[in-house]
């Protein structure tokens, strides 16, 4: 029987994601997030831990945040299975009874964040980019439509499942705390449904969309492909300039991965970024929104890429870069 | 060998989104499209037809009317046949909801493989086709980039995308579901004489409220119009004066030479 928590405190599992025995930076931002919680009602954290080995990962977690981990060693777990997960998780929460489990808004945390819901009969708000209290309610905002609208949502029932969307919460790494807790048990977890075969590298990032001064950021707004020539034009204009773009121009071949800004791809910080025909959804503002100056050219007054932005150019960039190359051009020869 | 492939009518990336006067919903976009990530799932459905033979193709669509529209599309891509479950009135259908429906009608059908897009394009929550696998009771894996049927149709290899350019690759017994990730092909355009076909076609239609039966989880409370976080200076006049005005700024901040 697990020890049980604290009468009139909910529980609050966090459910770590790690990569070569490192945890992943989300996990700290998570435990931010669970922090929040945590004021609006007295609860408790545990971080779950889910690996073949686990004890290099509890270490680093409850040295870093002082909270208490239960590190599940699961033998089975050489490669990331999520009917592993499922299934451990599912039964763990049967034995502890949280009211809330907070899981990173990420490829790996939402292939197993819903499926586990339907399991545990719990409810489940993805991307979760903010939490506010109103009546004794936790509220949950979440991004709908290319980030245009803020949607708040609440659960109708306990115990619910969230992802929340990295970047948004600043990691939880307070000072001088004394190291959490470790409960390490070890679990045999045997499926047949899926067979994980391996993780490899299939894309490439190279540095020079890091290193750039200047990223000038193409999106779907660009409307055809030869376009690309005019953004490159512009790029030209600004020394120490590289060409970006968002993900589903990347998707559609027309920019390398190498070029894709956002959370699957570059999370850049250049001094000047200029976003050109970008719509401005979350996982595309999470990955420039560090950037020091923002300047934005986009036809709909309404995109949400422009509360982003320091300066606004509500144009057709198709007319608009134009005018401004010949404006430039114009002046240099003056 | 039986597939469904889950698809969704989204407003126009491009369009004007407005909430509406009740602060809950949004006012009726003028222009849906299928969701992008839709289009990939079912092209990736005719590619497996184009190679084997005897695979047939049902699309499922659970919304209010202009679900119809993106019925007709996907029958006029290739789909052999449309499901409708129809949703009363526009706005927020809970993805529990909506999942019950799909598990529904994929434990009526006994599909051997489910594709549904990794997320929609409005809500953006990644939620329903991994919902409605797990209520089905069958395994699955979201993000999918690229999947290899084994010839003798029973198993699946496939590979997912995970963040910073890796990908992971998992092998399944089939029946399976897995939701598609946008990039993994180029889908195509409806035929002339496929449109002429879906136009005719029947569409089947099963009213969810005999069908989704589970409670929704959730209650949307509010929507708001997100918060400007720079100062988000506007430039004013014409093309000819902005561009200027932003030479001007750009240079004196030295970024231009």
């Amino acid at each position: 029987m697990a020890e049980m928590h604290k009468p009139g405190h909910k529980l609050i599992f966090i459910i770590a994601e790690h990569s070569e025995n490192r945890a992943k930076s989300v996990v700290f931002e998570l435990a931010a997030c669970a922090d929040k919680i945590k004021k609006f009602c007295p609860a408790e954290i545990k971080v779950i831990i889910l690996s073949q080995e686990t004890e290099k990962l509890s270490y680093e977690i409850t040295r870093t945040t002082g909270l208490d981990t239960i590190a599940i060693e699961i033998n089975e777990l050489a490669l990331y299975n999520s009917e592993i997960y499922k299934t451990v998780i599912n039964n763990l929460a049967a034995e502890y009874l949280p009211s809330f489990i907070i899981i990173g808004h990420t490829p790996r945390g939402l292939d197993f964040a819903s499926g586990l819901a339907v399991r545990m009969n719990a409810a489940c708000i993805t991307g979760v980019e903010g939490l506010s209290e109103a009546g004794g309610e936790i509220c949950f905002m979440r991004q709908m439509f290319y980030g245009k609208i803020n949607v708040h949502i609440a659960a109708s029932s306990e115990p619910l499942i969230i992802t929340v969307q990295p970047g948004t919460f600043e990691p939880y790494k307070p000072d001088n705390v004394s190291p959490g807790r470790v409960e390490t048990r070890k679990v045999q977890c045997v499926t047949e449904a899926i067979r994980a075969k391996g993780i490899r590298r299939y894309k490439f990032q190279d540095s020079s969309i890091f290193e750039a001064k200047v990223i000038v950021s193409a999106g779907n707004g660009i409307g055809e492909m030869e376009n690309l020539d005019l953004i490159n034009r512009f790029a030209d204009i600004f020394p120490g300039s590289a060409v970006g773009g968002s993900r589903i121009l990347v998707d559609r071949g027309w920019l390398e991965y190498r070029q894709q800004i956002g959370l699957t791809g570059a999370v850049v910080a250049p001094e000047l970024y200029i976003a050109c025909g970008i719509s401005g959804a979350s996982q595309h503002l999470a990955g420039m929104k560090k950037s020091g100056f923002v300047v934005a050219i986009n036809r709909d007054p309404k995109a949400a890429i422009f509360n982003e932005s320091d300066i606004c150019v509500v144009e057709d960039l198709n007319k608009f870069i134009p005018t401004f190359i010949e404006e430039y051009e114009k002046r240099e020869m003056e | 060998m039986k597939i469904l492939v889950c698809i969704k009518p989204v407003p126009d990336p491009e369009s004007l989104i407005t909430i509406d006067d009740s602060q809950n919903w949004i006012a009726t976009p003028n222009h849906y499209k299928m969701n992008r990530f839709d289009e990939s799932a079912l092209e990736e459905a005719l590619l497996i037809r184009d190679k084997y033979k005897s695979v047939s193709i049902d699309v499922l669509s659970a919304g209010s009317e202009n679900s119809k529209d993106v019925i007709r599309r996907a029958l006029g891509m290739g789909a052999d046949a449309g499901i409708h479950i129809v949703f009363d009135a526009d706005g927020y259908i809970s993805p529990f909801l909506t999942a019950s429906c799909i598990a529904y009608c994929i434990k009526e059908n006994f599909y051997d493989l489910i594709f549904a897009g990794a997320m929609s394009e409005d809500y953006m929550q990644g939620q329903v086709g991994l919902l409605s696998a797990e209520m089905a009771g069958l395994p699955c894996v979201s993000f999918v980039v690229k999947q290899e049927i084994s010839n003798d149709k029973k198993n699946i290899y496939v590979e997912r995308e995970l963040d910073g350019g890796l990908i992971e690759s998992f092998e399944l017994k089939l029946p399976a579901l897995f939701t598609i990730q946008g990039g993994i092909n180029k889908p195509r355009y409806p035929s002339l004489s496929n449109m002429l076909r879906a136009n005719k076609a029947e569409i089947k239609t099963i009213n969810s409220d005999l069908i989704g039966k589970t409670d929704p989880k959730q209650i949307t409370l509010r929507m708001t119009i997100p918060e400007k976080r720079r100062e988000g200076y506007v430039l004013s006049g014409s093309v000819k004066e902005k561009a200027a005005e932003l030479l001007r700024i750009l240079s004196k901040k030295a970024f231009i030479n």
